[in-house]
């Protein structure tokens, strides 16, 4: 009797201290995305309303509207294909098995590339439907073949990450068992950190800025922003799109802004990409891409968690048998959480935007430059809320124009 | 399967006299001369045996007679110029010539595969040009604009017959394996103008079991089983380029270190005279992983590959000798022996992307890799691999420049051995 009771009080010591891990871990949890989430952006900042007829003509806003309603629908349907085909993979992918002779991890690696690899198949018709509507409005002319063939071809990288994750996956899972994702999440993070690192020089057909004044702007920016000596390229990418972009890439070492030449054609004048190249400085002065290795981690925690404990009836992902259904369970989570990447990547493009704002004093410059984004890129400049939800990945051209306005608003010393 | 229509007859004896080999080229121009004037009437006669077969379902024994002799001179000429036979070939296509074709009696043939088969020698075509060798025009596009550019592909035929040219002058004999190598692309030559000028309806076969009758069977320190079915995944199939890329990936990194320790056992070797055992295991788990990839990517094997390059492990597999003593002097010059060797691999190398290429669209649409390419693949496969062997001081056997037997090919289909079985 009185072994009964100690094994039953033994069980709740556990049960206990289990429990204040998980709270200790939620708690650790909340701690790091608020530090996350931190911005130079004035907290509380009211931002007028803004109403974008004040900017774009009836016809752009209709147009527009109807453009990336398409865009949106279509990458809506692709998802849902994705989930499907996902799904019907999680049942059967493990048929494909007969098809390796790679043993157990080897052989996951290529129920992992299948899956993806029928994902490719189901999507080509809303990849093509896409590039039809962006030829058909000018946005891009890169011909059928050439699109079906480069993201052909593009498979091939994609399937190299999805080998290398789920090499450490398994090989992990089948030294640890259960407890698999509480190192892989940290050797992820890792990896995550080294591509960031070295992505900059995986960015195609760069070259130095050759416009002397545009470059020595780029240098003072750099300055002004905390981030001297940071290397401005220009990315060609004119044969096959028209609409402008910039990006911030790299970390430390490696760190870069990437203006594309559709920027430098004379469509833009010298102080709207100072504003461009401000705004990309931003996010490097702001660690927003080692942050985002930082949100990375808090989505990987719970998500390989979850895994971990779904594939426990296909006898954990240390199995190939598990891969398909730990795909599907992977791709799942991460379009359920499409909403909260959205929100952080809107939250950093706000800060970038400020950042740039406090760099060149040129609200009513920015203001112009959005504008004309808009009118380049034929982005509707406040879209309905499921879209801006799901796939705004900056705030609309409205909420940026606000922001220009809450600047030249701001109290004195903001 | 019955015998091949068109068959090579050899009975060369690979002796060479030094005088003709390296006048080769000018001794031949008479020969050419007339081979244009008769190919004027081979042309001629090629259209009206296609119309004639086509409407008669057979086609008529005059002409049939007629361009088969043509093929049968030509294999004359191109023997005697690349060196696969010795003697002064006669003008009129005589049989009895060292390297010969024969050609079977004309039989009905399907009308459909008569009217489409100049789209249907296509694959053959290019089977064809790949074994002979082809040059290339193009276009590049550099800064300056547009640019015109002209390379040539050694194929197994021309690389062989430039080997064995040097060979024959030195040692008035022609290597037997550069001459089955040159009769190899004779042959299968002489198949695919039979097929083009619709003197049989059997398509070519590439195999080179099938085309020169029989290959020597060989035991090498390194050698290649095949024991793979034919049957492949349509799905693996399509994708097989990007799911090749982490193994390329691996490839590369192991290729790395193999070279430093490759570079150690060159070392060792020129020393002990023998290639340390832990270092030959290394360099054989990356011979073999090597061989797993390339079977893999080229379709002559059907599952994916382990990582590892474990032995036995693939249906597509490398044996490979424990280390033996090697001479000391082809060690120290391995690089500069392996030249020839090299040469010609890269000649193979083209042979076997080619049958991938036309068993990759075969097996897309059929499910299945076809015999002929398979074995065709297998046998340049098998050459390369042996090539790489020898560089990485594996062994010092030079690697047999011809077709050889192939371990598996012969047999019956089997179930693809080690598959994951959990």
């Amino acid at each position: 009797m009185s072994e009964l009771r100690a094994r039953a009080e033994g069980r709740g010591a556990v049960l206990a201290l289990a429990t204040l891990a998980v709270l200790a871990t939620c708690a650790l949890w909340a701690l790091a995305a608020h530090e996350l989430w931190r911005s130079t952006v004035p907290a509380g900042l009211p931002l007028p309303h803004v109403d974008a007829r004040r900017f774009f003509s009836a016809s752009f806003l209709r147009r527009s509207s109807s453009y990336d309603r398409f865009i949106d629908v279509d990458g809506l349907l692709a998802s849902l294909t994705l989930l499907i085909v996902l799904a019907l993979y999680a049942r059967r992918g493990h048929r494909l098995m007969r098809e390796s002779a790679a043993g157990r991890i080897g052989t996951g690696i290529l129920l992992g590339m299948l899956g993806f690899a029928l994902v490719w198949l189901a999507e080509v018709p809303f990849g093509l439907a896409a590039v039809w509507w962006e030829r058909r409005h000018h946005t891009s002319h890169q011909g059928y073949a050439a699109s079906l063939i480069d993201s052909f071809l593009s498979l091939g990288s994609r399937f190299v990450f999805v080998a290398l994750a789920l090499a450490i996956a398994m090989g992990l899972a089948g030294a640890l068992r259960r407890s698999w994702w509480l190192v892989a999440t940290p050797l992820f993070a890792a990896l995550a950190l080294l591509s960031s690192l070295l992505s900059p020089y995986l960015i195609p057909k760069t070259h130095p800025l050759r416009n002397p004044a545009i470059a020595a702007d780029a240098r003072a920016l750099a300055a002004t922003e905390g981030v001297a000596g940071t290397r401005v390229l220009v990315q060609t990418v004119s044969r096959s799109v028209t609409a402008p972009n910039a990006e911030a890439a790299g970390i430390g070492p490696t760190r870069r802004v990437v203006l594309w030449d559709t920027l430098l054609d004379g469509r833009f004048s010298r102080r709207e990409i100072r504003v461009v190249t401000a705004h990309e400085l931003g996010h490097i002065a702001h660690g927003h891409l080692l942050r985002r290795v930082g949100w990375l981690v808090l989505f990987l925690l719970p998500a390989t968690a979850l895994v971990a404990l779904l594939t426990r009836g296909r006898g954990g992902l240390g199995r190939p048998e598990a891969v398909p259904l730990a795909l599907f369970l992977f791709v799942a989570l991460q379009l359920l959480t499409l909403p909260l990447w959205t929100l952080v990547s809107r939250h950093e493009e706000t800060e970038a935007d400020w950042s740039a704002l406090q760099a060149t004093h040129e609200p009513a410059t920015a203001r112009a430059l959005f504008t004309r984004l808009a009118s380049t890129s034929l982005s509707d400049p406040d879209p309905p809320a499921w879209s801006y939800v799901l796939y705004a990945d900056h705030p609309t051209i409205a909420q940026r124009i606000a922001l220009t306005e809450a600047w030249q608003a701001r109290p004195p010393g903001r | 399967m019955s015998e091949h229509p068109v068959r090579l007859v050899i009975t060369d004896d690979l002796r060479r006299k030094r005088l003709t080999v390296f006048f080769r080229l000018f001794l031949v121009i008479p020969h050419y001369v007339w081979l244009a004037i008769w190919g004027i009437g081979a042309f001629f006669a090629a259209i009206g045996n296609w119309v004639a077969t086509l409407v008669a379902g057979r086609p008529p024994a005059g002409l049939h007679d007629f361009l088969a002799l043509y093929v049968k001179y030509a294999t004359h000429v191109y023997a005697y110029l690349w060196l696969a036979a010795d003697p002064y070939p006669p003008f009129d296509g005589r049989p009895g010539y060292p390297v010969d074709v024969e050609i079977a009696a004309p039989e009905r043939q399907p009308r459909l595969t008569v009217a489409f088969r100049l789209i249907l020698v296509l694959p053959a075509l290019l089977l064809a040009g790949s074994l002979l060798g082809a040059p290339n025009f193009g276009y590049s596009r550099w800064r300056t604009g547009n640019e015109a550019t002209f390379n040539y592909a050694f194929g197994i035929v021309h690389a062989a017959a430039f080997l064995g040219w040097f060979a024959s002058v030195a040692w008035r004999r022609m290597p037997h394996g550069l001459r089955d190598g040159v009769a190899w692309g004779l042959g299968y030559g002489a198949q695919v103008w039979a097929y083009l000028f619709v003197l049989t309806s059997r398509y070519p076969d590439s195999d080179p079991e099938v085309v020169l009758g029989e290959v020597p069977s060989r035991s090498d320190p390194i050698s290649v089983e095949v024991r793979d079915d034919l049957r492949r995944s349509r799905l693996t199939v399509f994708f097989r380029l990007p799911l090749v890329f982490p193994h390329l990936l691996w490839l590369t990194l192991w290729g790395v270190l193999s070279l430093f320790v490759v570079i150690a056992s060159w070392a060792a070797t020129l020393v002990r005279g023998r290639p340390p055992a832990a270092l030959h295991r290394f360099l054989s788990a990356y011979l073999r992983y090597q061989a797993h990839v390339y079977a893999f990517i080229s379709l002559i094997a059907n599952p994916f590959p382990g990582f590892a390059g474990s032995a036995g492990s693939y249906p597509a597999e490398v044996a490979i000798d424990a280390p033996q003593r090697q001479n000391r002097w082809t060690a120290a010059f391995r690089l500069l022996l392996a030249v020839p060797a090299w040469f010609l691999a890269s000649a193979y190398g083209v042979v076997l992307w080619t049958a991938a290429l036309l068993g990759w669209f075969a097996a897309l649409v059929t499910g299945a890799m076809p015999r002929r390419l398979r074995n065709t693949g297998a046998h340049a496969f098998r050459y390369v691999i042996q090539v790489n062997g020898y560089l990485l001081l594996l062994t010092d056997a030079y690697p047999y420049g011809g077709p050889c037997r192939v371990p598996g090919l012969a047999d019956e289909p089997s179930q693809s051995p080690a598959p994951f079985s959990g």
